[in-house]
């Protein structure tokens, strides 16, 4: 669209704007955690790794790491593994109420997590799951399942039944059909959902808050702590920790999106029938 | 018929148990033979393709191939290979692995996959292509790999869902021609799926001609131009002009029909119909003569409605007794097409060139 | 009809994810709604008193064998340690219950009967009416009043709903701060991103990669993270205030932290890419032919923006909006950590009634009223836009 110029430079002058604000605050922490001082503050006294130090020192903040791996890498592989087989049979059923049962799966997506929060602390006072790691898992789980099914079911509706039936007529029973044609090509939506699962269980603090007793806090779980007692610059090395697995996931999300696109897609995709 | 290979026997398919997609069907299938299945879409042929395929049941009725019959043999262990509309060759592995995978799941020796697969990349002359991914090859490529990857395994029969329907004109007649010479080289049995009439008379041996679930007629392609079963066979195939009338005298294959304003046609009929009946009549548009000619059977004058030119002929549309767009074919340099619009021009044809048909649809 | 083989094939993979998503979600959520409206504290704690009260018809005062089962039955619970959780329940009907149940309990070797003169004679609340049908009136598995409360209500005695005491009826006005914050933040959101995607989605795709990246890495990162950085930024000793002061913009530090300005500029700032992603999506289909033919046509800049380019990306507003709304009223973290007492919503007083006051009813009522809150944005939202899909933006 063609604007006046004024109005043009006035414009991208305010997106440079809105973007130093978007990424400003997550720059500026970087510093904060080298300070050598013990204070907050900009321009720091000087630089040291003390505040890492300290992280990698402290039983806490150690355990919180741990625990929040433990839950991480298990939840990614217990949403993946429920989100990618339910978004199998929704692909390959035939019946009707698909939508349905998509966004029923889906909710936990867009109800308050603090609903879920609180509902999944009084489900788990009866059955005695809060402050246990599996309770912390089972709770992500569900979480971030809807969005494993949702990445996958996006990359099915990207493939081509006929490519099914072409391997039936060239003799592969059902179960190779499956590993050698469909499972290569869906296997980078299947990636996506699973660092989707991580990343919601390795940020997530709201549920954490409310199951997780201190031997399960996780990391968002113990810098909170840390916020509402004293404000160390240790938080701000955690945060840092936090923002470089969250640019190694982005990295890995986008390389499996990309390699996702090109291997699916035929130069000249024809409408499947 | 000597040697069947495939048999339909009262064939039916239903979705939802009341609409028919397929009635009745009847179909006979020769070893070595050329099939086309051709009609309009929603018209039964496709349905008929994928329960022959194994993607679909009979709701009732029964399919066999080589005497054995099968329904509720799943795809895979039919032995039936497929050439698909959109190409269906999988994306993440190359041309030769695309090959390579039906021996595989055939259980061929190790030893044998690879001279299999070099003869079939001969065969589609696209060797230098093998490592290639689909997705880096144009259509008609893509086309020639799905064909090379339904026959490299030797299955006596070979179903195609209109594959050339994404292909541009000159290069969907290439491709004919050669997919008519592979099945003339191989003798393998073919079923073909097309809505295109041309395509379908290039290059069948026998076409089955669909329309709302049943088949109009089964003929070669010669039969089914000059001898249409029905109306809508006759306009189906090839260029036509159609008169609805009564039938209204018979003397064998000879008749004369009635138009409703008031005129009269002489025509041939071969259909079971006494006079009173509503026919369809049908001619040609080549079949047709310009100018005064007192010795053919049917003359009328119409009215020069617009001039065609074609490169090498001409049609004219006129309207002649009550059809408002009578098409008569001429050659380039005819004085007829020198003529203004709304001239009167004489047309004649005889009653052996024009069919009385049921009139169908 | 025969199920088809494929059909149980679909349901046997679909089953281990419906039965997880049942169990620790849907089963979570009815258990939710259950202890909003659920009542048993009466009805376990005071079995027999529940059944002397079952015949009384709730006028005058009822008979004596219900003054015996309460005296012997709080005296029990009293021992058992039940006593706290009833006493606390029928404080929440009516302030002072508390004091008089333990009262009660703690007197069972001065009682004897009969028992309604000792109780009267111990306290003369036992002989007043409304005490006894608000007793009564609990005797029922199910009770209204958390979800009364929550929207500012009360009953009185004898079951009549009425506004709730002025120092207890905050709750509309929270329901209400919440939706002005949420509306807020959701109009900053979509006046600031519509022009920031408008740009990515002109740029060469060099420098859209790099707009885009500069989204997209706030977007992965955690909303903690982003609000300790915030907290940190705004201290009155912090960095931002160090730069006015610096730059001379201000004398003396400003206060920012703990303060609504805070929490817009923090939620704004988590919520502004749920915006940008999709209105940049939108707007990069936009075939510049059609703006090419309005200006064929003869309109100018200003009218091909107003009639051709904003109505084309008001799916993409509508959508990012939807989303931000939805976000910002369950938003929890962000207000604790940056607000202030004032500038709370929904969820904190949801999780302040479930770990501060224990008031499990409370905080189930809100909840619901919160989920049902989000339930009618869901609907509105698959009014509003066609095709709105729950991952039509992925967080």
């Amino acid at each position: 669209m063609k604007t006046g110029n004024g109005l043009a430079l006035t414009v991208r002058t305010f997106t440079a704007i809105v973007l130093v604000f978007l990424i400003a605050p997550i720059v500026v922490v970087f510093p904060l955690s080298l300070s050598s001082g013990e204070l907050l503050t900009l321009p720091t006294p000087g630089y040291s790794l003390r505040w890492y130090d300290d992280f990698f020192t402290s039983s806490k903040w150690l355990l919180a790491t741990r625990n929040s791996f433990i839950v991480g890498i298990a939840t990614a592989i217990l949403a993946t593994f429920l989100g990618t087989l339910g978004a199998l049979g929704i692909f390959l059923g035939r019946f009707r109420g698909k939508t349905f049962l998509v966004a029923m799966l889906a909710t936990p997506m867009v109800v308050p997590v603090v609903v879920t929060a609180i509902a999944l602390y009084f489900a788990f006072s009866f059955v005695g799951l809060n402050n246990t790691l599996t309770g912390l898992v089972l709770a992500h789980t569900v979480l971030s399942v809807p969005y494993v099914l949702i990445t996958v079911l996006a990359t099915l509706q990207t493939f081509d039944r006929n490519l099914l039936k072409a391997a039936a007529t060239l003799g592969a029973p059902p179960p190779a059909a499956f590993r050698r044609v469909l499972l290569p090509l869906i296997a980078p939506g299947v990636a996506t959902g699973a660092l989707f699962a991580f990343a919601t269980s390795f940020d997530e603090l709201v549920v954490a808050i409310f199951i997780a007793g201190p031997q399960q806090f996780t990391l968002p779980r113990q810098m909170y702590a840390g916020l509402r007692e004293f404000l160390s610059p240790t938080i701000a090395s955690a945060a840092v920790l936090l923002i470089i697995c969250s640019l190694l996931l982005l990295t890995a999300n986008e390389y499996f999106r990309t390699r996702g696109k090109t291997r699916t897609l035929p130069d000249d995709p024809a409408e499947p029938n | 018929m000597h040697d069947p290979i495939v048999t339909f026997e009262r064939v039916t398919k239903s979705y939802d148990g009341r609409t028919l997609v397929v009635e009745a069907l009847d179909l006979t299938l020769a070893r070595g033979e050329f099939l086309t299945l051709l009609g309009p879409s929603g018209s039964g042929k496709t349905t008929t393709l994928m329960m022959l395929a194994g993607f679909e049941d009979p709701t009732s009725g029964t399919i066999t191939l080589d005497g054995k019959r099968l329904n509720h043999v799943p795809a895979h262990r039919r032995g039936i290979g497929m050439v698909f509309q959109n190409y269906a060759l999988f994306p993440h592995m190359t041309v030769a692995e695309n090959l390579v995978f039906p021996l595989e799941m055939h259980g061929v020796p190790k030893a044998e996959i690879e001279p299999k697969v070099k003869r079939a990349l001969d065969m589609v002359r696209l060797p230098q292509l093998r490592d290639r991914k689909p997705g880096q090859l144009s259509g008609g490529q893509q086309q020639r790999v799905a064909v090379a990857r339904a026959l490299v395994y030797g299955p006596k029969l070979v179903l195609m869902d209109e594959p050339l329907g994404a292909l541009d004109k000159q290069l969907r007649e290439e491709l004919q021609l050669e997919i008519k010479h592979l099945h003339d080289e191989l003798g393998v049995t073919i079923v073909y799926v097309t809505h295109d009439q041309s395509e379908a008379l290039t290059m069948s041996d026998r076409i089955a001609v669909f329309h709302q679930g049943r088949v109009q007629q089964l003929a070669t392609p010669a039969d089914l131009y000059e001898r249409p079963a029905n109306a809508f066979v006759a306009s189906f195939i090839g260029e036509n002009n159609r008169f609805d009338g009564t039938l209204v005298g018979r003397d064998g294959a000879n008749c004369r029909v009635r138009l409703p304003d008031g005129s009269e046609i002489a025509a041939t009929i071969e259909a079971d119909l006494a006079p009173g009946a509503a026919v369809a009549v049908s001619i040609r548009p080549e079949r047709v003569a310009v100018g005064a000619q007192a010795q053919r059977d049917n003359r009328f004058v119409g009215d020069l409605r617009e001039v065609i030119y074609l490169g090498d002929h001409c049609k004219l549309r006129l309207a002649v007794a009550g059809n408002e767009s009578f098409v008569v074919k001429v050659a380039a340099g005819d004085a007829a097409t020198t003529l203004d619009r709304g001239s009167a021009l004489a047309v004649a044809w005889d009653a052996a060139a024009c069919r009385a048909l049921p009139p169908l649809a | 009809m025969a199920i088809s083989r494929n059909n149980l094939l679909a349901a046997a993979l679909i089953a281990p994810l419906f039965a997880v998503v049942v169990a620790s979600f849907i089963v979570p959520l009815a258990v939710t709604l259950w202890t909003a409206i659920g009542n048993p504290e009466v009805r376990e704690t005071l079995p027999r008193t529940t059944a002397a009260l079952r015949g009384w018809n709730g006028e005058g005062l009822p008979s004596e064998a219900a003054f015996a089962a309460v005296a012997a039955e709080l005296a029990q619970a009293h021992e058992a340690q039940a006593i706290g959780q009833l006493s606390r329940r029928l404080n929440f009907e009516e302030a002072g219950l508390r004091a008089l149940l333990l009262k009660t309990a703690r007197a069972k070797d001065r009682l004897s009967a009969p028992y309604r003169d000792a109780l009267v004679a111990l306290d003369p609340r036992w002989g007043e009416t409304s005490l006894w049908q608000i007793l009564a009136r609990n005797t029922a598995a199910l009770t209204p009043l958390y979800l009364l409360r929550s929207l500012d209500l009360s009953l009185t005695p004898d079951g009549k709903i009425v506004a709730a005491p002025a120092d207890e009826a905050i709750f509309l006005a929270l329901f209400a701060r919440t939706f002005v914050i949420s509306f807020w933040v959701t109009i900053l959101c979509v006046l600031i991103g519509y022009p920031v995607a408008y740009t990515l989605s002109t740029l060469s795709t060099r420098w859209a990669n790099i707009g885009m990246a500069l989204v997209l890495v706030p977007f992965w990162t955690s909303i903690l993270v982003r609000t300790t950085a915030w907290f940190i930024l705004l201290q009155r000793e912090g960095p931002v205030n160090a730069l006015l002061l610096g730059l001379g913009v201000v004398d003396a530090p400003i206060t920012m932290i703990f303060t609504r300005f805070a929490v817009y500029i923090a939620m704004v700032h988590v919520l502004l890419p749920f915006v940008v992603l999709p209105l940049y999506s939108v707007m990069k289909g936009i075939n510049p032919a059609y703006l090419r033919a309005a200006a064929s046509l003869g309109a100018p800049p200003w009218k091909r923006f107003i009639r051709v380019y904003l109505p084309l990306t008001m799916p993409g507003v509508a959508a990012g909006g939807l989303m931000v709304f939805m976000l910002a009223v369950g938003f929890y973290i962000t207000p604790v950590l940056v607000g202030g007492p004032e500038d709370q919503m929904v969820s904190y007083f949801i999780a302040f009634f479930t770990n501060q006051t224990i008031n499990w009813g409370m905080a189930a009522a809100l909840a619901c009223l919160l989920l049902a809150m989000t339930a009618i944005l869901v609907v509105v939202a698959r009014l509003i836009v066609p095709g709105f899909r729950l991952g039509g933006v992925s967080a």
